[in-house]
C-alpha cells in the first residue's frame, strides 16, 4: 500500500519528447514505474522510448487506460497542461517546473475545484512510491521501501528527509513534494489524510518552511483528528530576518506575520513533534518506536 | 518585479481610477515647470522616486537634503526646485531600504488634494487558500505592516471570484467596515473593479494604494500606489518589462536574475551554494546556532550548463563578504557533475582563496567528486548537511 500511486498506476507523460523528460521518464521506466504513454501535441502517432505518443490526453487515456500523468512542460504551457488532464479526467497531475505564473495558478486551482483531478507541484521533484512508482525527478536511489510517509513543501529538503528516514532504519511508503511555488495544488492537509488512510503508512515527516500558512492549516487540520498518526516536523527559515524580502511579499498583509517559530509552536500545539535540526528528525523517528 | 509609484499610478490611472495631477522631473527646473503645468497654484506635493514604502518617515543620508523625509508638500511654486534640488542625487534610507538607502534620480510633482480623510486598499493572493484577497484598513500614519504585525484583525479580508468583478454585498461591507459615507460605494465600486482587472490583466503579484484619499464629494483617489508584477509572467507583457529599473537592484542579484538563479543577500560571512530554497533555509538555521551569519545564498536550481553555473558560483566567490562556502548539492534535476565542472571553471577564474565545504548527495555524486579530486582544488569534504556545518565551522576558526 501507498498513497496515491504504486506499481498498479498507469502513467503518462505530457511533454514526453523533450530532453529532460526523456532522460527521467527513462529513469521512471528503468524503476519499474506502468508508464504507458506520452502526449505531444503534434507528434500523434508516433513512438518515443517505445513508448506511443498521442497529440491529445484524451487520446492517450482512451488507448491507454492511464489514470496519473507527469508533465515535463515548461512553465508557460503548465495552465493547458493541466487543464488537459483535469478534462481528462486523471486522477493525478504532477507538474515539475518551476515558476508558474499566479494568475495561471489562480486559473488552476478554481479549474480543480469539483473535479477528479488532484495536483502535485508545481516546482516539485515529483511523487515516489518506492520500489513501485517514480513520477518526478527523484534521485531513485536513495529511497528504501518502508511505512513513512514524507511530505516537504522545500524539493531538496525532501531528500534530507528521506535520507533521516533511512538513518533511524526505516523506509518511506510514499515521498511527496508538495513543491516550492507561492501557489501549489496539494497542500500539507491532502496529503496527511491520505497518509492516515493508508494502512501501510505508520508515521509521517512533514517539512515546513517559513512563509504561507500552510503548517498552520496543516496543524489546526490535525489536531481535530481524532485517530492520529505520530508525525514528525521541521520547519526550515528561522535565521531569515523579519522583513527580508524573500518569498511573496503579500503574505504578511494577508495573514499577518507568521514566523518560524510560531509555525513550530503551532505544530507542536496540535501534537506533532516538532525538531529543531533537520537531522534531528531520525531521533524522533527512534523514539517512536 | 516592483515599479515607481508615478508608474503605478499611470497603470492605474488607464484602468479608470483617480489620481492627482502629476509629472515627473529628473531636474530642479523640470520640477518647476512641472508643478507649474499640473496645477496654477500650490499646494504640491514632491515625492522621491524609489522603490520603497515609507518615503515620508524616511531620511536623506546627505545633509544638504534637509531633514524632511522623501515626501514634502510645497507651498510656494518659488520653493519647488529648491525642494527637488535637495531630493534629487541624495540617499534616502526608509525602513525598507536598510541603512545604506537608495539614490533618488527622479522626483514625482502632483498636484495637492484636499482629502477629508484616508484609508488602504490592496489585493494580494491568499496562498492557503489560493484565492484572490481584497484587504482595507484604517492605518494610522499609513504604517500598514505595522498594523498587519499588532493588530491583524484590523484589516479586512474578502476573497474575490477571479472571473468577475465584486458584488454589491461585498462592496457594502467594505463601505461598513470603513465608516464611509454611502456617496462613495459607487466610487469604491469602480475601484474594486479597477483594482480586479489590473491584477489579472497585467499580471500583478500584489497591489496597494496607500493610502487612498476620499474626497468632499464622496470621490476615492489614489494618493500613492504600489504594484509588483509576477515576474514569471513577464514573458507576455513586454511593455511592462521596460519599466524595470536595474538601479533598484544590486549588481550581484542582476547578475543571478540574469541566470534565473535565485539570489539573497544578509549581513554575515558565509556563501551558501545549494539546489533548493529550503536548503539554504535549513544551512542557514544551523549556522546561526554555530553563532556563524549567512553573507549570502544562491540557488543554482535548474542549471543546466556549466557556464551558467560557474557564473552564478563567481557571484558567491567575489563577494568580499564571504569569508567561507558552503556547498550544498541534492542532485535530482540537477546533476552533481555539473556543479563541479562549475566550481572547477569558477575557480581557475577567480581563484578559491576561501575555505570551501563540498557536499553532495544523488545524481552522479561519485562523478562529482572525481571531477574535484582531480582538479586539486583545496575543497573541504562532507557527507551530510550537519557535517558539511561542522566542518565549516572548524575551517572558519582555524582561518581567523
Amino acid at each position: 500500500m501507498s498513497v496515491f500511486v504504486n506499481k498498479e498506476t498507469k502513467v503518462i507523460c505530457q511533454g514526453i519528447t523533450g530532453t529532460q523528460a526523456s532522460f527521467h521518464i527513462q529513469k521512471s521506466l528503468n524503476y519499474g514505474t506502468q508508464v504507458v504513454g506520452g502526449v505531444t501535441p503534434g507528434k500523434g502517432g508516433t513512438m518515443h522510448l517505445n513508448l506511443p505518443v498521442f497529440d491529445t490526453v484524451k487520446e492517450a487515456v482512451k488507448e491507454t487506460g492511464a489514470t496519473a500523468s507527469v508533465m515535463y512542460v515548461p512553465a508557460k504551457y503548465v495552465k493547458s497542461a493541466v487543464q488537459e488532464a483535469v478534462e481528462a479526467g486523471l486522477e493525478l497531475a504532477v507538474t515539475i517546473a518551476d515558476g508558474v505564473p499566479l494568475k495561471d495558478m489562480l486559473e488552476i486551482k478554481s479549474m480543480l475545484k469539483g473535479s477528479n483531478t488532484k495536483l502535485i507541484g508545481p516546482n516539485t521533484p515529483g511523487i515516489i512510491t518506492p520500489g513501485e512508482a517514480r513520477l518526478g525527478i527523484f534521485p531513485e536511489d536513495i529511497h528504501n521501501q518502508g511505512s513513512i510517509g514524507v511530505v516537504s513543501r522545500s524539493s531538496t529538503l525532501t531528500y534530507e528527509a528521506v535520507l533521516e528516514t533511512k538513518r533511524a532504519g526505516g523506509g518511506q511508503s510514499t515521498v511527496i513534494g508538495l513543491g516550492d511555488d507561492v501557489l501549489i495544488g496539494m497542500d500539507f492537509i491532502d496529503v496527511l489524510k491520505a497518509f492516515h488512510d493508508d494502512d501501510a503508512t505508520k508515521s509521517i515527516v512533514m517539512i515546513g518552511q517559513l512563509g504561507g500558512a500552510f503548517e498552520e492549516a496543516a496543524a489546526e487540520w490535525y489536531k481535530k483528528l481524532p485517530n492520529k498518526k505520530p508525525v514528525v516536523a521541521f520547519v526550515a527559515g528561522n535565521a531569515i530576518p523579519f522583513g527580508h524580502k524573500m518569498g511573496y511579499a503579500g503574505d504578511i498583509t494577508t495573514n499577518g506575520y507568521i514566523s518560524v517559530q510560531d509555525k513550530k509552536d503551532a505544530l507542536s500545539d496540535a501534537g506533532i513533534k516538532v525538531v529543531n535540526h533537520i537531522n534531528d528528525i531520525h531521533l524522533a523517528l527512534e523514539d517512536l518506536q | 518585479m516592483n515599479i515607481h509609484e508615478y508608474q503605478a499610478k499611470r497603470v492605474l490611472q488607464e484602468y479608470g481610477i483617480k489620481i492627482p495631477k502629476g509629472k515627473i522631473a529628473y531636474t530642479p527646473n523640470e520640477a518647476k515647470k512641472a508643478a507649474a503645468e499640473v496645477s496654477p497654484k500650490g499646494p504640491w506635493m514632491v515625492k522621491a522616486q524609489i522603490q520603497s514604502g515609507a518615503r515620508n518617515k524616511g531620511y536623506f543620508i546627505e545633509k544638504d537634503a534637509g531633514s524632511e523625509g522623501g515626501v514634502r508638500l510645497v507651498k510656494s511654486r518659488r520653493n519647488i526646485a529648491s525642494q527637488a534640488e535637495e531630493m534629487l542625487g541624495s540617499t534616502l534610507v526608509t525602513i525598507q531600504t536598510g541603512p545604506t538607502g537608495k539614490k533618488v534620480s527622479r522626483v514625482y510633482v502632483e498636484a495637492f488634494i484636499e482629502v477629508e480623510r484616508y484609508f488602504y486598499i490592496a489585493l494580494a493572493i491568499n496562498r492557503v487558500k489560493a484565492e484572490l484577497t481584497l484587504l482595507v484598513a484604517v492605518v494610522k500614519d499609513h504604517d500598514i505592516l505595522k498594523l498587519a504585525l499588532s493588530r491583524p484583525e484590523d484589516i479586512l479580508r474578502i476573497s474575490l471570484d477571479i472571473g468577475k468583478g465584486v458584488d454589491k454585498e461585498t462592496v457594502a461591507k467594505v463601505i461598513k467596515f470603513l465608516k464611509l459615507k454611502p456617496r462613495s460605494a459607487k466610487y469604491l465600486t469602480k475601484m474594486i473593479n479597477s483594482l480586479h482587472q489590473v491584477f489579472m490583466e497585467k499580471d500583478a503579484s500584489m497591489i496597494e494604494i496607500n493610502p487612498v484619499g476620499v474626497m468632499k464629494n464622496g470621490e476615492l483617489v489614489a494618493l500613492d500606489a504600489k504594484i509588483s508584477f509576477d515576474d514569471n509572467a513577464l514573458f507576455r507583457h513586454q511593455d511592462l518589462a521596460k519599466l524595470k529599473d536595474d538601479c533598484e537592484v544590486s549588481e550581484r542579484e542582476l547578475q543571478a536574475a540574469k541566470y534565473r538563479f535565485t539570489y539573497s543577500e544578509f549581513e554575515g560571512s558565509v556563501g551558501c551554494i545549494v539546489n533548493g530554497d529550503g536548503l539554504a533555509l535549513a544551512a542557514m538555521d544551523l549556522l546561526r546556532e554555530k553563532g556563524i551569519g549567512t553573507a549570502c545564498f544562491i540557488n543554482v536550481k535548474g542549471g543546466v550548463d556549466k557556464d551558467k553555473i560557474a557564473s552564478g558560483i563567481k557571484i558567491i566567490m567575489t563577494n568580499p563578504r564571504v569569508e567561507g562556502i558552503l556547498l550544498n548539492i541534492l542532485g535530482g534535476f540537477l546533476r552533481c557533475d555539473l556543479i563541479a565542472d562549475g566550481i572547477v571553471s569558477a575557480a581557475s577564474e577567480v581563484g578559491l582563496n576561501v575555505p570551501m565545504v563540498v557536499r553532495f548527495e544523488g545524481t552522479n555524486k561519485d562523478k562529482a567528486k572525481d571531477i574535484l579530486y582531480n582538479s586539486r582544488l583545496p575543497v573541504i569534504w562532507a557527507d551530510s548537511m550537519e557535517d558539511s556545518i561542522e566542518k565549516l565551522a572548524q575551517a572558519l576558526e582555524e582561518a581567523a
